[in-house]
């Protein structure tokens, strides 16, 4: 995380170029996409693009991967659970049923551990894009783009609000919990139990929350006195005009999105087994 | 033009039951720089609030009277109409910087008005050139220093071209050089756009160096004072009202000199005329100079610390002692480690050079091993925040940080509770720290009643009760004024006399040189000098190499050819101090104020 709490990357790349909002398009119609398939090897495939796409972004790997690790445990548990609670599931979508571990009621099939690996797929398919928008949009950028897109201003700006001072109360939560510690409250591991150091930790909400109050009233004070919300609209600083390649990306967008939709509707959900007999 | 009129204005706010603001009266003339001031609570900032239309916007209450601002009445506008009238600078430069860059902060005002990006990009850096931060356009604010959020903000007013700035405590929350520098910028602007500047705050002494028309001293809901700083400073009238005079024009009094409005005072280089008497004085009253020499009680020998492995040192070789009942100042400006260092000592920051040593008298043989005491002090390098917290207590800046208990005597007892410390124990210490900071009366208070100045005392007591032999305190005077400032000093003077050593973290050099014994001055994490306070105040080249102030006395020191000015500087500090701290009891200070008897400066 930089300085300014944001995850942003600075790069030269053509997806660094596209707007914000673009961007967002491209999550949302990504993610559409995805939500209309339940077939392991469009997954691949969008994997193998979605990397290529943060290839050209030239992420570093080092930025990237922590993500996909955390995809992959969350996978991993979601798997686990699903296999616990509903074990057969998977059989009942492929119509076949293939036991593998057997314990008296409880029966695990091949058929349900190919529906979790299909179904992580699906999620780490995801993944790529949402790193390209997270990493390569300017923070200043995520209210216009939300705003470009639909959302009124005074809830993206919200978003841009949060964004400017999440640093600033973390600082002054570390202030709190120093403070308090050398006052003997215990915050750490092998001071005390977990459930008191809840409570220590709800303590130092107090003064936190009052302090929050304050800066609240400051903060909006501000904004009124410089006109926020004195019009219908506002523009915005970090705004640029949509370029040829904003516009192409912009309509492969919609494309990609109606091709998931006209599947969707067509040929419905279709569920791939290759081991069906 | 007339940029702002009061007539007979009166304002009580909806959830109060006494009026903030009786029957004003004001002219404020385009062009103009007027400084209103006046002590907390006195109505200043909600004359302030009159004038940029809070309110009657946002926050309700009953008005009588009429206000005009460039001869229109707000309450016929809206807060938005009001904001190209008048453009408003406030105190928190954190809470009023909403962009996540300068450039973006300057054109927040412009985003609203529907400007087209191009247009907005060239009014920033128009603007933000102006305030010379062009060069800062990307930073987001968590780089920016105090002093330059400050600038920004006022570019972002700038940029909105309108008549009339109104600056709410634009000196508060910074350090002595970028208050200047802010000082500077403001008035380069009226320089060069003639724009009308208000200026509410309570550092007088900093404001009126630069050269205002007009003050305006409110008191109690009222205008007390009204008319040239020179007249302000030959009548008296700053003391009477509980505000700080600046130092040099205290030490002209003290040396008994009245000054009339035409000898304009206010300028530092007319009191050349009163050389032969100050010189006088100074020559045949000088005190003996008493420097305790007791045991010391924590020392620092060669501190080093830095976060990352691969950054530079942050604070880097930094040694001194703390004596017994001795008052330290650590001054330096913004950015040379004074919080860091105050982070290693009480644990926080694992130094990784270095050691502290601390010696309790009951502490001896606490440490078997002999190697890592000194002096009758123990090594600390290994003990933990929780466990230095006994020993060397921190109070932060912001007492609202520290407070979790609803009553005086629970959040007193707080901290010994933790510890496990026996009822009748707690009680006794509790009562006793109650005591020294004169808060035992009000025991059974809840900490919301108090006010900010009475909270930081809570505060105090809350860390004296846990016994530590060293105390630090983090700006200890933010934010509070002359009044209450004086007040708390005093109570630390008398924590001092039980033989607690007291460290000052703070960049205010009229605090240090009035109160402090010693001083540490840090700059870029270095210690570049350590000695008496008056000597490091007195030597140009530390002030200069660690980008403090100078204060009024020394610069008078030097007008006046003054060769000891290290003796110079202490003897009118003591004097003044010693001349002003007789009567640290607050109700009295209230009742003189009611009853209106200034406090006179005794001319012995």
């Amino acid at each position: 995380m930089s300085k300014s709490g944001s995850l942003y990357i600075e790069r030269e790349s053509l997806f660094h170029g596209l707007d914000g909002s673009i961007k967002l398009l491209m999550l949302i119609a990504w993610t559409g996409f995805a939500f209309a398939f339940m077939d392991a090897r469009v997954f691949l495939g969008m994997i193998l693009v979605g990397l290529g796409i943060l290839k050209l972004s030239k992420l570093p790997a080092k930025a990237i991967w922590p993500l996909f690790a955390f995809i992959f445990v969350f996978t991993l548990f979601n798997s686990i659970f699903l296999l616990l609670i509903t074990p057969e599931y998977g059989s009942k979508l492929a119509g076949s049923y293939t036991g593998i571990v057997t314990l008296g009621f409880y029966s695990i099939t091949l058929e349900t551990i190919f529906y979790c690996i299909t179904l992580s797929l699906k999620y780490i398919a995801i993944m790529p894009i949402t790193i390209l928008f997270i990493f390569t949009t300017h923070p200043s950028n995520f209210a216009s783009s939300l705003n470009r897109i639909g959302v009124p201003y005074r809830v993206a700006y919200a978003v841009n609000i949060a964004l400017r001072y999440i640093p600033d109360v973390k600082t002054e939560v570390d202030n709190i919990i120093n403070a308090q510690e050398a006052r003997g409250v215990a915050f750490r591991k092998g001071d005390a139990g977990l459930a008191t150091r809840l409570k220590n930790y709800a303590t130092v909400m107090v003064p936190l929350l009052l302090s929050s109050f304050n800066r609240i009233e400051v903060v909006s004070n501000a904004m009124d006195l410089r006109g926020f919300g004195k019009s219908k609209r506002r523009t915005w600083y970090h705004r640029k005009n949509y370029t040829g390649m904003d516009l192409a990306f912009a309509a492969l967008s919609f494309a990609v999105l109606a091709a998931g939709v006209a599947i969707k509707i067509m040929v419905g959900s279709v569920y791939w087994y290759p081991f069906s007999l | 033009m007339k940029s702002v009129v009061f007539e007979d204005v009166s304002f009580q706010y909806g959830n109060l039951d006494q009026p903030t603001l009786h029957h004003i009266d004001l002219v404020i003339n385009e062009g103009e720089k007027v400084l209103i001031t006046g002590k907390s609570g006195s109505g200043k900032s909600t004359l302030a609030h009159c004038i940029n239309g809070l309110i009657p916007f946002t926050y309700k209450g009953e008005m009588n009277g009429r206000v005009l601002v460039n001869e229109k009445e707000p309450k016929g506008l809206s807060l938005f109409a009001m904001g190209t009238q008048v453009g408003s600078i406030l105190q928190d430069q954190d809470c009023q910087f909403v962009g996540l860059s300068a450039g973006e902060d300057v054109a927040f005002a412009l985003e609203n008005d529907c400007v087209s990006a191009e247009e907005m990009h060239a009014a920033a850096d128009r603007a933000l050139k102006q305030v010379d931060m062009l060069q800062h356009k990307n930073q987001p604010p968590q780089s920016l220093s105090g002093g330059q959020k400050q600038k920004v903000a006022i570019a972002g007013i700038l940029a909105m071209n309108v008549p009339i700035l109104l600056f709410d405590e634009p000196l508060a929350n910074l350090d002595p050089a970028s208050g200047k520098k802010a000082m500077e910028t403001i008035l380069d602007i009226h320089g060069k756009t003639g724009k009308t500047i208000i200026v509410i705050e309570h550092r007088i002494e900093d404001v009126l160096e630069h050269g205002f028309d007009r003050v305006v001293v409110v008191d109690d809901g009222r205008i007390v004072f009204n008319g040239t700083p020179d007249l302000l400073l030959a009548e008296d009238i700053l003391p009477r009202y509980g505000l700080r005079q600046p130092l040099y024009v205290e030490m002209l009094k003290l040396c008994g000199i009245k000054a009339k409005e035409e000898d304009r005072i206010s300028i530092l280089e007319n009191t050349i005329k009163y050389k032969d008497q100050v010189l006088k004085r100074y020559m045949e009253d000088r005190f003996a100079d008493q420097r305790p020499d007791n045991r010391t009680i924590l020392k620092l020998q060669g501190v080093s610390f830095r976060y990352f492995k691969e950054d530079p040192y942050t604070i880097e070789d930094v040694s001194f002692d703390v004596k017994e009942g001795e008052m330290l100042a650590i001054v330096g400006n913004n950015g040379a480690g004074k919080s860091t260092l105050l982070k290693a000592i009480s644990g926080i920051a694992k130094y990784q050079k270095g050691s502290i040593y601390y010696g309790d008298k009951n502490s001896e043989n606490k440490n078997d091993d002999n190697s890592s005491s000194i002096l009758g002090m123990n090594c600390i390098n290994s003990w933990t925040a929780k466990q230095r917290a006994l020993a060397i207590g921190f109070v932060m800046q912001n007492p609202n940080h520290m407070i979790t208990k609803d009553m005086i005597y629970d959040e007193v007892a707080f901290g010994l509770r933790n510890f496990g410390v026996g009822k009748e124990e707690t009680d006794a210490r509790v009562k006793e720290a109650l005591k020294i900071c004169g808060l035992y009366e009000y025991r059974n208070w809840p900490v919301s009643s108090l006010s900010y100045g009475q909270k930081k005392r809570v505060t105090i007591a809350s860390i004296l009760s846990m016994g530590p032999k060293v105390i630090i305190l983090d700006e200890p005077t933010a934010g509070q004024d002359y009044t209450s400032y004086r007040e708390f000093m005093s109570y630390l003077d008398r924590i001092k006399d039980t033989g607690v050593g007291i460290i000052l973290i703070t960049h205010d050099m009229h605090l240090a040189l009035e109160y402090a014994d010693t001083g540490v001055v840090l700059s870029s994490g270095r210690v570049i000098a350590k000695d008496y306070i008056d000597r490091i105040l007195a030597d140009s080249w530390i002030i200069g190499k660690a980008n403090l102030k100078h204060t009024s006395i020394e610069r008078m020191g030097r007008l006046f050819g003054v060769e000891d000015l290290s003796a110079f500087i202490a003897y009118f500090t003591r004097r003044v101090t010693s001349t002003t701290d007789q009567s640290p009891d607050l109700t009295k200070l209230v009742k003189q104020s009611l009853s209106g008897e200034g406090e006179e400066v005794p001319h012995e």
